[in-house]
């Protein structure tokens, strides 16, 4: 176990660096100087910044030593500064990552959680309401554009039926409150995002889980445990579920990239502080350092949930266990 | 059920004495699918809207030609309102229609291309060649599309073709991993080995033997990368990363955004005109699935 | 009286030729500490009968349509799934022919054998535990306290076999249901599992009615011996009566099939295929692939008739086949 994680975190630590590589090729296939590319088209470009940004990135050396550069630069945690922000980039996103975090984990969760509920109640009765009921949403599910059922969901919460807030992540009237009601104020403003978020995925685990179910129900060790005379929910949540929950967990891990791209739009939406909303406000003003810098750290996000997977994956299924 | 007879012989089809070929057979299950069936009607009526609408009514979809946020169904020259400028949304809608699905349909075929090329690559030779294609398919798996394909547009300025190209760009993956499952899985049957013995090359195999066998899990796939593609373009515009000269639904919602609270119309409609195109495509995805897949068939 | 009875049990399932009969009035009984086989080829309704029994046929789109499967005198086909529940594991259990896949792959295999113990029996997880290891020692599982860690993919089909096994007479069951339980497995090893089954039987006392298309199994396992075809019993009697001196053509036929070394080469086919279920007609139904059928054969079902040994044939009955 503990050399297959080793192996695991310095496999994602290669795709990292991979990330790293094409962040600087992109800046350099722009077309137009890559020192006014980097400092941005608000950035009030003068010929001191754009000189100190050619001296700052080697821009006058030859491409290897750039990269080499560069490299050097995120090893040491640097990866840059917006000249939008005027604040190294790794500030600005070490302020937005935890919204973020926040707020994909709880979709993850939500989507999976219910989702699963829903397919294993499917799954019982292959022909029934229930089961219609999720083909029917998970194909809606599917079609919908999040950022489209977010704006739905405000019009309706602002103005039909205002219990949930639409807006941002915390009230400005509780910022003198104690912290236990700031964190309920941060789950209430959280509600909606995160529903919004997870409708979409919530609706393929749902269709995923009843299928995976379905087939696991036929099996031989289903049999084999209503044989011994286990009751119909030992043998659905025990028995069939930890092996249907397999496929599932696969999916769950392929679809954080993903969900991270939705929570870029559903962030937008809601105003919510994340990272999303960091990348939408700084390709507005053509910030690049602080996209990259978005980019770099979403396929971290990524890499990380992908090892995560692949321990959880492990966990479940004791075939994988003693392989490396 | 196992078709023992393969779809298609080396060079020229050379099938059993079967009644229907499977194209036809799969067309007869498919037209028994009412929801498909309903779909495909939903998807012609949209593309002959989008094409053709525009020449009977509307006009430039930019142009002011009325007080803003008229309520649908007051005025009967503007059916559906007009936004917050004044424009008028049906023909918005109308002419926005086609770049949205023109983008998506040939983001699908980008990424088609490129992930059956990569994939049938991997999937024929195996060894390196796999291991390294399946390396790069991992490394863009790491990368959250939307994000990756944004940068891509804002570094290349937006127009039909870079959106396009960015979103095939950041989709192929799936197809990739899908065309190599199901390449490693035919390329071990009878027929191939039958294929190579008698001599035919790589290229032919791959192309003129495997493909059409692996075709009916990559029409479906195929079928549903374009309702993926048109919610990409439709998020794109949204976050006005659209070639902001055309119209297009994803730009009618993100351009009426903050006004959402004075009026819901402008953003209802577009949404809605996304939601039934990709939902008519998934349907016809659908039902192309159970129409290719042998095991529903006897249902 | 038995300890089991199968009394004119019809089952049918409902499929797209509509509703089909896949068990036509079988009878069957099983005396306490005995062993019946019941033989026949695939899709004769052996293993039907065996999952009706167990209360495990899935409803829908079987149903039980008629006669009664009784249980010391407790007829199953109107009990509740409640007491079906308890019943099952506990009074009847079952071992299925697919060691490979009938054991759970994600749960070691004691906590599995636990599992069925915690299931009928108030004690503690640590006496189930103890109980799962003690029954695996029993079955012949070496360093059971290890192996009943290990996980169902870790071990051999025959010891996953031997898992089954003590699962199923975790509870000591008054009849255990072995259905194929040989036919996945080596010839070594099946030789091995009968030897078990027979040492099982002595010790905790069950009743074992097995399910089988191989007469080599019977001679090695059964006091008495039904064969089925096509839904029904055609063919019932003691298991020396009826290996030596088989009176259906059927029964003959299969007998025929054993590979012997006196007969090296000689080993016979019965022609034809069982009859799709939804395409049986009026008569005997194994008429069509019968040398001795005649015109009243075609017209009329034959009933089992006889003392002891009983067969549903009119050759047999009447003496020209």
């Amino acid at each position: 176990m503990g050399s297959f994680l080793a192996r695991r975190i310095f496999y994602g630590a290669l795709l990292m660096l991979g990330v790293v590589v094409l962040n600087f090729f992109l800046i350099r296939l722009a077309p137009g100087d890559p020192a006014v590319v980097i400092a941005g088209e608000m950035g009030g470009a003068t010929e001191e910044v754009l000189e100190a940004i050619r001296i700052d990135y080697g821009l006058d050396k030859p491409l290897p030593v750039q990269l080499g550069i560069y490299l050097g630069n995120v090893l040491r945690g640097d990866l840059g500064e917006s000249f939008f922000f005027n604040q190294p980039v790794v500030d600005l996103i070490g302020q937005r990552i935890g919204p973020t975090i926040l707020l994909v984990v709880a979709a993850q969760v939500l989507s999976i959680v219910v989702g699963i509920f829903l397919g294993v109640l499917a799954a019982r009765k292959p022909n029934g309401a229930m089961s219609a009921f999720v083909s029917v949403f998970a194909t809606i599910g599917y079609a919908v554009p999040v950022f489209w059922t977010g704006i739905m969901l405000i019009i309706l919460f602002a103005s039909v039926l205002p219990v949930f807030p639409v807006e941002g992540m915390s009230s400005v009237k509780l910022r003198e409150a104690a912290w236990y009601i700031k964190v309920l104020d941060v789950l209430h403003h959280l509600v909606l995002p995160a529903v919004t978020l997870a409708v979409i995925y919530l609706a393929q685990y749902a269709r995923l889980s009843r299928a995976s179910m379905l087939e696991v129900l036929g099996a031989d060790y289903i049999r084999t445990a209503r044989a011994k005379g286990a009751k119909e929910r030992t043998v659905l949540f025990r028995h069939a579920l930890r092996n249907a929950a397999l496929p599932i967990l696969t999916v769950a891990g392929l679809q954080f990239g993903n969900l991270i791209s939705g929570a870029l739009l559903v962030e937008t939406v809601f105003n919510w502080p994340g990272m999303g909303r960091l990348a939408f406000d700084s390709i507005l003003r053509r910030d690049y350092p602080t996209i990259m810098g978005v980019l770099f750290f979403a396929s971290a996000m990524v890499v990380v949930a992908n090892i995560l997977t692949d321990l959880s994956y492990r966990l479940a299924d004791p075939r994988l266990r003693g392989r490396a | 059920m196992k078709d023992p007879t393969p779809r298609a012989m080396i060079g020229r089809a050379a099938r059993a004495p079967k009644a229907e070929s499977p194209g036809r057979e799969a067309w007869r299950m498919f037209r028994r699918n009412i929801p498909a069936v309903c779909g495909l009607l939903i998807l012609i009526c949209i593309v002959l809207a989008v094409l053709y609408g525009t020449l009977f009514y509307g006009g430039d979809p930019f142009e002011i030609v009325w007080a803003p946020h008229e309520p649908p169904g007051v005025t009967p020259e503007f059916p559906l309102g007009t936004d917050y400028l004044g424009r008028n949304i049906l023909a918005g809608l109308l002419a926005g229609g086609g770049p949205t699905l023109a983008v998506g349909a040939a983001a699908a075929v980008i990424t088609m291309g490129i992930g059956i090329s990569l994939g049938a690559l991997a999937g024929y030779f195996g060894g390196w060649v796999d291991n390294l294609l399946m390396r790069i398919t991992e490394f863009f798996q790491v990368l959250p599309a939307l994000l990756f394909a944004m940068v891509l547009v804002t570094l290349f300025s937006p127009s039909l073709w870079t959106i396009a190209i960015a979103i095939g760009v950041v989709s192929w993956p799936q197809t990739a991993r899908l065309t190599r499952a199901e390449f490693l899985k035919i390329k071990q049957l009878e027929y191939v080995t039958a294929a190579r013995a008698i001599g035919a090359q790589d290229g032919r195999i791959m192309w003129t033997v495997i493909l059409p066998n692996a075709a009916p899990p990559l029409i479906v796939s195929a079928t549903l990368t374009v309702g993926v593609a048109i919610l990409f373009e439709a998020g794109l515009s949204f976050l006005g990363l659209g070639d902001p000269n055309v119209m297009s639904w994803g730009l009618m919602i993100g351009a009426n955004r903050d006004y959402i609270l004075d009026a819901w119309w402008p953003v209802t409609f577009p949404g809605l005109a996304i939601f039934l195109t990709v939902f008519a495509v998934s349907l016809i995805g659908d039902g192309l699935n159970d129409a290719f897949n042998p095991k529903l068939r006897s249902r | 009286m038995s300890l089991l009875e199968i009394d004119a049990l019809k089952v049918t399932f409902q499929t797209r030729h509509g509703a089909v009969t896949a068990l036509d009035g079988v009878s069957l009984t099983l005396n306490a500490q005995e062993t019946l086989c019941v033989v026949g080829e695939s899709g004769c309704g052996k293993s039907i009968t065996a999952l009706s029994t167990m209360g495990l046929i899935p409803m829908p789109p079987g149903r039980i349509v008629g006669g009664a499967i009784r249980l010391n005198s407790e007829d199953l086909t109107k009990a509740s799934e409640a007491r079906m529940r308890a019943l099952r594991g506990a009074e009847i259990a079952m071992i299925f022919q697919e060691p490979m896949t009938s054991l759970n792959p994600v749960f070691t295999v004691g906590d599995q054998i636990a599992e069925a113990i915690l299931l009928h029996q108030d004690v503690t997880r640590d006496a189930a535990w103890n109980a799962a290891v003690a029954l695996l020692d029993r079955v012949g599982i070496p360093s059971a306290a290890e192996r009943a860690k290990a996980y169902p993919h870790e071990l051999s089909g025959g010891m996953r076999q031997r898992v089954m096994i003590a699962m199923a007479v975790s509870c000591r069951p008054k009849v255990l249901i072995a259905d194929e339980p040989t036919t996945a497995l080596d010839v070594t090893v099946q030789a091995q599992i009968f030897d078990l089954l027979n040492e099982i039987q002595r010790d905790f006392g069950a009743a074992i009615l097995m399910i089988t298309h191989d007469m080599g199994a019977v001679s090695e396992m059964a006091d008495r011996v039904a064969v089925m075809y096509a839904g029904r019993v055609i063919e019932e009697g003691l298991a020396d009566d009826v290996l030596d001196h088989p009176r259906h053509p059927y029964t003959r036929g299969l007998i025929g099939c054993i590979p012997s070394l006196d007969h090296a080469g000689a080993l016979k086919e019965i022609p034809g295929v069982v009859p799709p279920l939804h395409l049986l007609g009026e008569g005997c139904s194994f008429a069509e692939r019968c040398d001795f059928a005649r015109q009243t054969c075609r017209a009329r079902q034959p009933v089992l008739r006889g003392a002891a040994h009983r067969v549903a044939c009119f050759g047999a009955q009447e003496g020209w086949a």
